[in-house]
């Protein structure tokens, strides 16, 4: 295959979409530091530009390559936890682990790698056995050995993430409905054992979001001051620069999970429509090339990677919109934060990948 | 087969894409939903709540008027004074940085205890004040080191000043910070920061008019409370300037003349005076509240100064130019925190200096009473300037003596003699032929027995007895003696030395029923009084008597007429007693006053006016048990005018 073939296969729109969610976002670090583009917006900014050419990258590396490493990299991204657990940094927790003074966050990556680690089973697997619950086994345990270690660090959030990433890959690989519905019900009775394994913090975050209002100066100060600060943007919000929510450091974490929070204050419901509606269009991008992938691994890898994009939005816009609690999650490519966009970036580029060598011919 | 199945496996694969797909577009929706729900819908109430988050709407106090004198000395003012606050909300160890702070500027360990109890019980986001009027060499270590305690901040705000000290303490009163029942009474009042209200005098009186309206400023503040910018919505309306009738020169003057009285002041300095003053509590107590004034008696015995009251008026206008008690008190000390120590030292001298001897002292008018005796009785027709009574010494009215001050009585009597020389006997004679009624009549007309309406906080009524009275107050009938005993000022009859002034002033001005003012109004003359409606012909009889006191060869009083070139005056002494005379001391011949225990000697009174010839001034004046009204009081109202006159030129 030529390099100009290549590049002509490369699916650039998704890239056209992640650049003005990189553009919205460097915009929003601009003003969350007060108009400066230190010492976020300026870095977010190159961060995504390498990311793209990370992207084009990831494309050039032939996917039957990337299929033959998908345990690999999942065997990588469990040892990788298991050292966080060892040596990694947090306040409290263990999330982080520093690389030449950069701090990497395994979780990220290691939900691509349950995504693709489930996908080649399911692509490996005989279409009979896909009946039989027994054969969904070593799916549910290829989920569930990171989801632990994830949910141990503490990252609540990270950790449901991959796990429905996970499921929407064995879902699509055509879990039988009858099992769909037993799991749920299933779930919903795991819940009273979940709230006993969860910490004091996280169950304060719980009780937090059902009532935020009980503790307004406390836990519950980040989706209260969130809310006022969504709430008073109003349709086109209060203008560039002039979120006074935001501007005043009412807002928390305005950089990084509640940087949605801080574009609703200046752009309004407008702005945040305009995001929800680009996020939605790279997952359905995603979702499309999945239907003109060949093989069942490239299949089910575009559905688990499209359906992750839409996790990570959906999780973060519901959590500052005060829907679900505080659990800490970043809106990928707008959010500041390296190891999300990265996350995210190596997706596109594996998805390019997919399309690139594995589509059919027309 | 196989292939079927593949391509059935596919299509199952491609329809949950699609529900994926489906359903993914379905929960964005319901996302936009949530966001219309608050960003659309809800747009209001979020943005009220972003409003108070973002501006932390403070009240400004307003400067309060300023209150002046006749000509325009300043009596009250305001002056610049910074203070201390912390935020509890803001602060991280709020015991450690009052610590630190304690470093920095002078605090106590009553201040902390203070500080920590009010952020215990008040919301944590409300600023506290830590300590009030910084000095400027607090201020300058502040403002260096300020930025490492979080919320620690400064305020600059008024306080209010009286730069004459006491003179003034009792017309002015005091302004002190709002109290909690004022607040309930008035909701608006709290949200005024540091303001300070009028508690009594002037300062209460005219409350309304010289706070002003509190200004509303809102400061944008970050998260942590610290203040962006200020916008002003609302500017403070000053407070109105007040100028009184006060001549704060004839003040200080009537109260050196009534504070020394006939006596000498020592020098506090000697060891002779220290070790006196050691034994001395009453002493202790006085010169704790600042005074350095003490006094020698007749006796060679160490004295605070005189207690008592002095007013002056204009008897035309009504405008009050000096109105003294005695002793006084440093309004300056209720501005700020008031001191404990300060208030104990207040509250405990034995001569209640907070009280407002000129208006709220009840006095027993005593022989200054007779004029209104006098005057009802020529108006009633009881007597004419000829009518006369012999004075034994005594009178009988049934089983009862009435004795005159004087033991061999004064002989043949009529009205001016017998208020010249100040018969009793005469007067009890004229009291129960002209009845108690037509007394207490008169004594109203002159203002007695009715408040003045000077416009001072509680001030007293006095009281004028009558049958009524009695049975409304006592229960019992009135008997004939009691009109005896009222008709010299004694029994029930109680008047304030201010309306002793404003008698003297109807009796000078003889047209108008005065009433004192103390505010000067401007460009409104004394027309505006009632008339007097006292028979003229009366009123020159009485005078006549009054001018006798100073100029008659028998005048209680004739040795301390004002000079002759200032016009003279025309005044009348009252003499009261404190303590019943018992028959047994009477009889063993009555203990010199100065020898009796300071609180059983005579109060002494003196009203007057003058000049004689066209009257100008009317003045009270009251030494409370200062013995004799013509030795002690005579003179004090003496000096005071002479130096009143002369000034005037």
């Amino acid at each position: 295959m030529t390099v100009f073939k290549i590049l002509f296969r490369i699916p650039w729109h998704l890239l056209f979409l992640a650049g003005i969610l990189v553009l919205v976002g460097s915009l929003a670090l601009y003003s969350a530091s007060q108009g400066s583009w230190q010492p976020w917006a300026g870095r977010h900014a190159v961060r995504a530009i390498v990311g793209m050419a990370l992207v084009v990258c990831v494309a050039f590396i032939d996917f039957s390559f990337i299929k033959r490493m998908s345990y690999v990299f999942l065997a990588a991204a469990i040892l990788v936890l298991l050292a966080v657990m060892v040596i990694g940094t947090g306040q409290g927790v263990s999330r982080w682990i520093s690389i030449g003074g950069m701090n990497f966050q395994p979780s990220e990556p290691a939900k691509l790698a349950v995504i693709m680690a489930l996908a080649r089973y399911f692509s490996s697997q005989p279409h009979d056995r896909m009946r039989s619950f027994v054969w969904y086994l070593p799916a549910f345990v290829i989920i569930a050995v990171p989801f632990v270690m994830i949910v141990k660090q503490p990252d609540l959030g990270t950790a449901l993430m991959l796990l429905f990433g996970g499921l929407v890959v064995v879902f699509s690989a055509g879990l039988p409905w009858r099992y769909v519905f037993g799991s749920l019900v299933a779930v919903l009775a795991a819940v009273p054992l979940l709230w006993v394994q969860l910490k004091a913090y996280q169950k304060v975050r719980v009780m937090t979001f059902l009532n935020p209002e009980s503790d307004v100066l406390g836990a519950g100060y980040q989706i209260t001051q969130s809310k006022i600060a969504l709430g008073s943007g109003g349709f086109f919000g209060k203008g560039f620069l002039m979120g006074s929510q935001s501007q005043l450091n009412y807002l928390p974490e305005k950089q990084t999970d509640f940087v949605f929070t801080m574009i609703g204050e200046e752009f309004g419901f407008a702005g945040n429509i305009f995001i929800l509606l680009i996020y939605l269009l790279i997952t359905i991008a995603i979702l499309r090339i999945s239907f003109r992938v060949i093989s069942r691994f490239a299949q089910l890898t575009c559905i688990g990677i499209g359906m992750m994009v839409f996790f990570y939005m959906f999780v973060n816009v519901a959590m500052v919109s005060g829907l679900l609690p505080v659990v800490g999650a970043p809106l990928p490519l707008i959010s500041y934060g390296g190891t999300s966009m990265l996350t995210v970036f190596i997706g596109f580029g594996i998805v390019a990948s997919a399309i690139v060598h594995d589509r059919r011919q027309s | 087969m196989f292939r079927a199945k593949t391509k059935d496996l596919r299509r199952t694969m491609s329809r949950r894409g699609l529900l994926l797909a489906g359903g993914s577009a379905l929960l964005t929706s319901f996302l936009g939903a949530r966001l219309f729900q608050l960003q659309v819908a809800q747009n209001n109430r979020y943005q009220r709540l972003s409003d108070r988050n973002q501006f932390d709407v403070r009240i400004v106090a307003p400067t309060r008027g300023r209150l002046f004198d006749r000509k325009m000395r300043l009596l009250a003012g305001n002056a610049e004074s910074f203070e201390l606050y912390i935020t509890p909300l803001y602060v991280d160890d709020l015991q450690q940085t009052l610590a630190a702070l304690g470093q920095i500027v002078e605090l106590t360990e009553r201040d902390i205890k203070a500080v920590l109890l009010a952020a215990r019980k008040g919301p944590s986001f409300r600023d506290i004040i830590v300590r009030d009027d910084l000095s400027q060499r607090e201020l300058a270590r502040l403002a260096v080191r300020s930025p490492l305690f979080g919320g620690v901040s400064f305020g600059k705000s008024l306080r209010r000043i009286y730069p004459q000290g006491s003179l003034a303490c009792h017309i002015t009163g005091y302004v002190s910070p709002v109290t909690a029942r004022e607040i309930k009474r008035n909701q608006s009042l709290e949200k005024t920061p540091y303001l300070g209200t009028g508690k009594v005098g002037v300062e209460f009186a005219h409350e309304d008019y010289l706070r002003g309206l509190p200004g509303r400023e809102r400061i944008e503040v970050n998260a942590k409370g610290q203040p962006v910018r200020v916008l002003r919505d609302v500017d403070a309306m000053s407070g109105k300037d007040l100028q009184l009738s006060i001549d704060v020169g004839v003040q200080l003057q009537a109260a050196e003349i009534l504070r020394r009285g006939q006596l000498e002041p020592v020098e506090l300095g000697s060891l002779q005076v220290q070790r006196a003053l050691a034994k001395n509590t009453e002493l202790q107590a006085h010169i704790a509240l600042g005074d350095d004034l003490v006094l020698r008696d007749a006796k060679d015995r160490l004295v605070p100064p005189e207690s008592g009251a002095v007013v002056v008026m204009d008897i035309h206008s009504g405008e009050v130019i000096s109105l003294v008690s005695a002793p006084m008190f440093d309004p300056n000390l209720f501005t700020g925190t008031l001191l404990t120590r300060d208030w104990r030292r207040l509250n405990s001298h034995p001569r209640t200096p907070l009280l407002n001897r000129a208006t709220s002292g009840q006095y027993a008018p005593g022989s200054t009473f007779k004029m209104v005796v006098g005057l009802a009785a020529i108006e009633a027709g009881v007597i004419s300037k000829d009518t006369q009574f012999n004075c034994s010494g005594d009178m009988e009215l049934g089983n009862a003596t009435f004795h005159c001050w004087r033991k061999g009585g004064h002989g043949m009597m009529n009205i001016i003699s017998a208020l010249e020389q100040s018969c009793d006997v005469f007067i009890y004679e004229v009291a129960l032929k002209t009845g108690i009624r037509k007394i207490k009549d008169m004594a109203h007309r002159l203002g007695l027995g009715d408040v003045t309406g000077i416009g001072l906080p509680g001030e007293k009524q006095g009281i004028i007895p009558s049958h009524e009275w009695k049975l409304a107050n006592q229960g019992r009938v009135w008997t004939p003696g009691e009109t005896v005993v009222s008709s010299i000022g004694q029994g029930y009859v109680l008047a304030t030395p201010l309306q002793l002034a404003v008698m003297t002033a109807r009796l000078a001005n003889g047209k108008q029923a005065v009433t004192p003012r103390l505010v000067k109004s401007i460009g409104d003359t004394a027309s505006d009084f009632a008339p007097l409606d006292i028979d003229p012909y009366a009123l020159a009889i009485v005078r006549e008597g009054m001018f006798k006191v100073m100029n008659g060869g028998l005048g209680t009083a004739r040795n301390y007429d004002l000079d002759k070139s200032l016009g003279g005056m025309a005044g009348k002494t009252g003499t009261v007693q404190v303590k019943r005379i018992t028959k047994a001391q009477r009889e063993e011949g009555i203990v010199n006053n100065i020898d009796r225990p300071w609180a059983e000697r005579d109060h002494a009174l003196f009203v007057a006016y003058a000049p004689v010839k066209r009257p100008r001034y009317a003045i009270s004046v009251v030494v409370e048990h200062g013995g004799s009204g013509s030795s002690t009081a005579a003179p004090v109202a003496r000096d005071i005018l002479t130096q009143l006159m002369q000034k005037q030129g």
